[in-house]
């Protein structure tokens, strides 16, 4: 059993535990789920902050307030950040964080290597960032960087710096995946069998094996690109028998995984959310854990509906059709558990369980938008155009964003031991559902009316303008609620409640811990009888007349 | 109303929807639906899309009434915070029909899809003998026509009415993708280097605009053509005066406005530098050179020009007279 060094006393003099140099070699998994939450919240308000400035350009139609190089620049390092540097990073530091407290273990299973993770990671993301300051701009060709556009038009130093950037933040995922895998299939608590893992641990679990089984497609296309750019090679280029939709089959077998990668983990946090605040256990484990493995598997089996209008033949454009429907049943068994658990429930409406409950609202309209995405002819009226713009933030943002900030509120004692301020969460809440909402329920309209996703800028005026319009003013209504997170964050920092170990009279075992969870997470680890450890223990003691 | 619901954010999001609805009733499709359709395709594509829209509308109103009524009615209101709920731990025979129930549901839609489907990819038999084939080819930015006589036009597409018009898209093998979308006739299709995609439309006489629907570059936005549908007669005279005259100044001022505009004003820079005054656009081979090589971040634009092509381009701008003020 890993010991953490920090606690033992004779190591005090030593240069690694300094205020800052503890945090530079820390191996601890609590600490480098921490360092992930931070850098990610900080590239979150990065990317967020280039969208504020896309949407000002967009606002009017025939703005100037920023060119089209620039715009694409900033298109492309808005959605490589949001995904890669935010959705994808921030779920590996809740897992960081909560996999070993929730599975009962002391640490990961490869300290050093999560160590690795994390500074990869980082260095992923300055390398992206850096190439703002690069000769010709940072890339531009989308966060797809669809072929040949990417490699015989792109003539800066920026996309070869967006290459390098994936390459590094794929070694990272790659390395943090594979400690996910191994910790979780071998260091549980006694007694916690499959069925009686939390859910958000199976989401992990599923997260980690679909990123060890796409990643290496996307290195491989990247490495292609490389190659292509510089060294002479051909394989996307079709004036020397190099095939452009390679690039997109290879990236898209990647890439529609990914965005399950980036909602599963999301959905977790959303099934440990809504039984501990409805004071009910989750309605149909097994059929949320079947879903979750179900969504994995098809995910896989998707990716050529994002190339309906490549001219596929039809067979394929229906093949791709039937199972991108298919992946809509799974889906929907797990919003049904979800209001089934609900139902009859003793609902409190704590920040993190409004949330989780504007995360159903906006996430039924994401997936229910895919639907018009997945029949192919309806399509092609719809892919290239801002409804599918709408759709990917009613999935990412209303999805993955929402369930993150479920996320951070309701762990937020447990890391760091001092409540959030109520008050402030819920004014941060409904700032950014109202605004969300406001943004981008606008841009389905916008794309059903003709508007092509990534211009940067439009020369209509009418329904164009109103819709942009309110799409911009929704947009700076959200930046506002974060705001608000900011100043609850800092206000609650030194004068937040105490949270005690159990604020919300949680299910998971991370609640037997203190909080913040010693370096060693538990003095002893419990025997686990259920799915709902922690239930069971307060139970007991009720009985024993001793709560 | 639960606690830690503002009344006044719920009115105001009401407001701002209806006001979204409102305005989208009043205006045609107003974005609830695709753009009018104006060919059998492009119909065939709304009838799926209100087909499928009929579903969604009453799935959304069924979960999200759901979840509305579930959280008022299950509140905590008065009882204690840890007062637990039923510990139902589920309901196989639920699972089976929220499993089967949304099955059916998209496989109704999908066998929608396939009914509409032979009327969408192909023209009706019946017209297949009285049809034209236009070449439709994407560049950095602009989009160019080559007809059946071969004629050419830069972005505008004269097209007969009222009968099948094919398009072969694609795009030169020098170039980067794009994707050829006329709203209200097709839907979208990739014209992509070294291969050839095919749409194609019947619609009656009208100018419809045609858009770039996939990221190509820097002027990606600015990347709009039109396709003028006129009676056959009026086809049949353009593309004999375009091929009578293959270096005259109408294809000239296609090009310099569809080409050359896009990232060139004549007085000030804009993505590329002024041109007004520009010593190489004396010198004929200079230019000829850069338009069909590229120069710095230019794309070679004529790459695959006829040198009729080059002529006629050369021929407008000897009209062009540059205003004194600092017009464009």
């Amino acid at each position: 059993m890993a010991t953490n060094v920090d606690s033992v006393p004779h190591f005090r003099a030593d240069w690694r535990l300094g205020r800052f140099t503890t945090w530079l070699t820390t191996t601890d998994h609590k600490r480098i789920g921490i360092l992930y939450i931070w850098t990610c919240l900080g590239f979150f308000a990065l990317g967020g902050g280039l969208a504020l400035m896309m949407r000002s350009q967009l606002m009017k139609p025939d703005e100037h307030l920023l060119s089209g190089s620039t715009y694409n620049q900033m298109v492309t390092i808005h959605g490589t950040t949001m995904i890669f540097l935010v959705i994808v990073p921030i779920l590996a530091g809740f897992g960081n964080f909560l996999a070993p407290l929730m599975i009962g273990a002391r640490d990961m299973a490869f300290p050093r290597l999560n160590a690795l993770s994390y500074w990869f990671f980082l260095l992923g993301g300055i390398v992206i960032f850096a190439s703002f300051f690069a000769k010709g701009g940072a890339a531009a060709a989308g966060w797809t960087s669809y072929a040949p556009l990417s490699t015989l038009h792109e003539p800066g130093r920026g996309q070869d710096l967006w290459i390098l950037g994936l390459h590094i933040l794929t070694l990272s995922s790659f390395a943090g995946a594979v400690n996910f895998i191994v910790t979780i299939h071998n260091m549980r608590a006694p007694g916690m069998t499959w069925t009686r893992m939390p859910l958000f641990i199976w989401a992990l679990l599923t997260y980690a094996w679909m990123l060890v089984a796409v990643l290496p497609t996307l290195s491989a296309g990247l490495t292609m690109m490389l190659l292509d750019r510089h060294y002479g090679t051909h394989f996307f280029d079709p004036a020397h028998g190099g095939a452009p939709l390679l690039y997109q089959h290879v990236f898209w077998f990647f890439g529609h995984p990914e965005v399950y990668i980036m909602i599963l983990p999301a959905m977790g946090i959303i099934s440990e959310v809504i039984p501990v605040f409805a004071r009910k256990p989750i309605f149909g484990y097994s059929a949320v854990v079947w879903s979750t493995v179900g969504i994995a598997f098809l995910s896989m089996l998707v990716w050529a509906h994002h190339m309906f209008a490549v001219g596929l033949p039809t067979g394929l454009d229906s093949f791709f059709m039937m199972t991108s429907m298919v992946i809509a049943v799974p889906t929907g068994v797990k919003i049904f558990n979800w209001l089934a658990t609900l139902w009859r429930g003793n609902i409190s409406f704590d920040t993190p369980m409004l949330w989780a409950i504007g995360f159903i609202a906006v996430f039924t309209v994401g997936g229910l938008s895919g639907i018009f995405l997945a029949a192919f002819p309806v399509d092609w009226q719809l892919t290239g155009t801002y409804f599918v713009v709408a759709h990917i933030h009613y999935v990412l943002f209303g999805g993955s964003i929402f369930a993150i900030f479920a996320g951070l509120y309701y762990w937020w004692p447990k890391i760091f031991g001092r409540m959030l301020d109520e008050r402030l969460g819920r004014a941060h809440f409904w700032l950014v559902f109202v605004g969300f909402n406001v943004t981008f329920f606008p841009q389905h309209l916008l794309g059903l009316l003709g508007m092509p996703r990534r211009v940067y800028t439009y020369n209509e005026h009418g329904l164009w303008e109103i819709y942009n319009m309110i799409s911009t003013i929704g947009s700076y209504v959200m930046a506002l609620g974060m705001l608000i997170f900011v100043v609850n964050v800092i206000k609650t920092s030194r004068t937040g409640r105490r949270a005690g170990n159990d604020p919300w009279s949680a299910d998971t075992l991370e609640w037997y811990a203190t909080s913040p969870p010693p370096p060693w997470n538990f003095d002893r680890v419990p025997y686990v009888t259920s799915a709902r450890p922690l239930r069971d223990w307060r139970r007991r003691l009720a009985e024993q007349g001793r709560l | 109303m639960p606690p830690g619901v503002p009344r006044v954010g719920l009115l105001l999001f009401a407001a701002v929807c209806t006001l979204v609805l409102a305005h989208a009733a009043g205006a045609g499709t107003g974005g609830l639906l695709p753009p009018t359709p104006h060919s059998p395709n492009a119909h065939r594509i709304t009838d799926a899309y209100e087909f499928v829209l009929v579903f969604v509308v009453v799935i959304f109103v069924l979960v999200e009434g759901a979840l509305l009524a579930f959280v008022v009615r299950y509140r905590r209101g008065k009882r204690a915070r840890t007062a637990e709920g039923p510990q139902i731990h589920g309901a196989t025979r639920l699972e089976i029909i929220w499993t089967v129930v949304p099955a059916l549901i998209l496989a109704a839609i999908a066998t929608f899809v396939f009914y509409k489907l032979p009327g969408i990819t192909g023209p009706p038999a019946a017209a297949a003998a009285d049809q034209t084939t236009i070449k439709v080819e994407g560049r950095q930015f602009y989009w160019m026509f080559r007809y059946p006589n071969g004629a050419v036009s830069v972005g505008t597409m004269v097209a007969p009415a009222n009968e099948v018009v094919h398009e072969s898209v694609y795009a030169p093998a020098d170039d980067v993708i794009h994707s050829w979308w006329v709203p209200n006739l097709a839907g979208q299709i990739d014209a992509i280097p070294g291969q050839t995609n095919h749409s194609w439309f019947e619609a009656p006489v009208g100018d419809y605009i045609a858009r770039c629907a996939l990221l190509c570059g820097i002027q990606h936005a600015k990347m709009i053509a039109h396709v003028d549908v006129v009676p056959r007669a009026q086809y049949e005279t353009f593309i004999a005066a375009r091929k009578a005259d293959a270096t005259g100044i109408a294809l000239g001022k296609e090009e310099f406005q569809y080409v050359c505009s896009t990232c060139h004003h004549l007085t000030t820079a804009y993505v590329g530098p002024a041109l007004a005054g520009n010593p190489l656009l004396k010198d004929v081979k200079g230019i000829t050179l850069i338009l069909r090589e590229g120069v710095g971040n230019m794309p070679a634009v004529a790459s695959d020009w006829s040198d009729d092509q080059i002529k006629a381009l050369i021929a407008y701008t000897k009209t062009i007279k540059v205003p004194k003020a600092n017009g464009n």
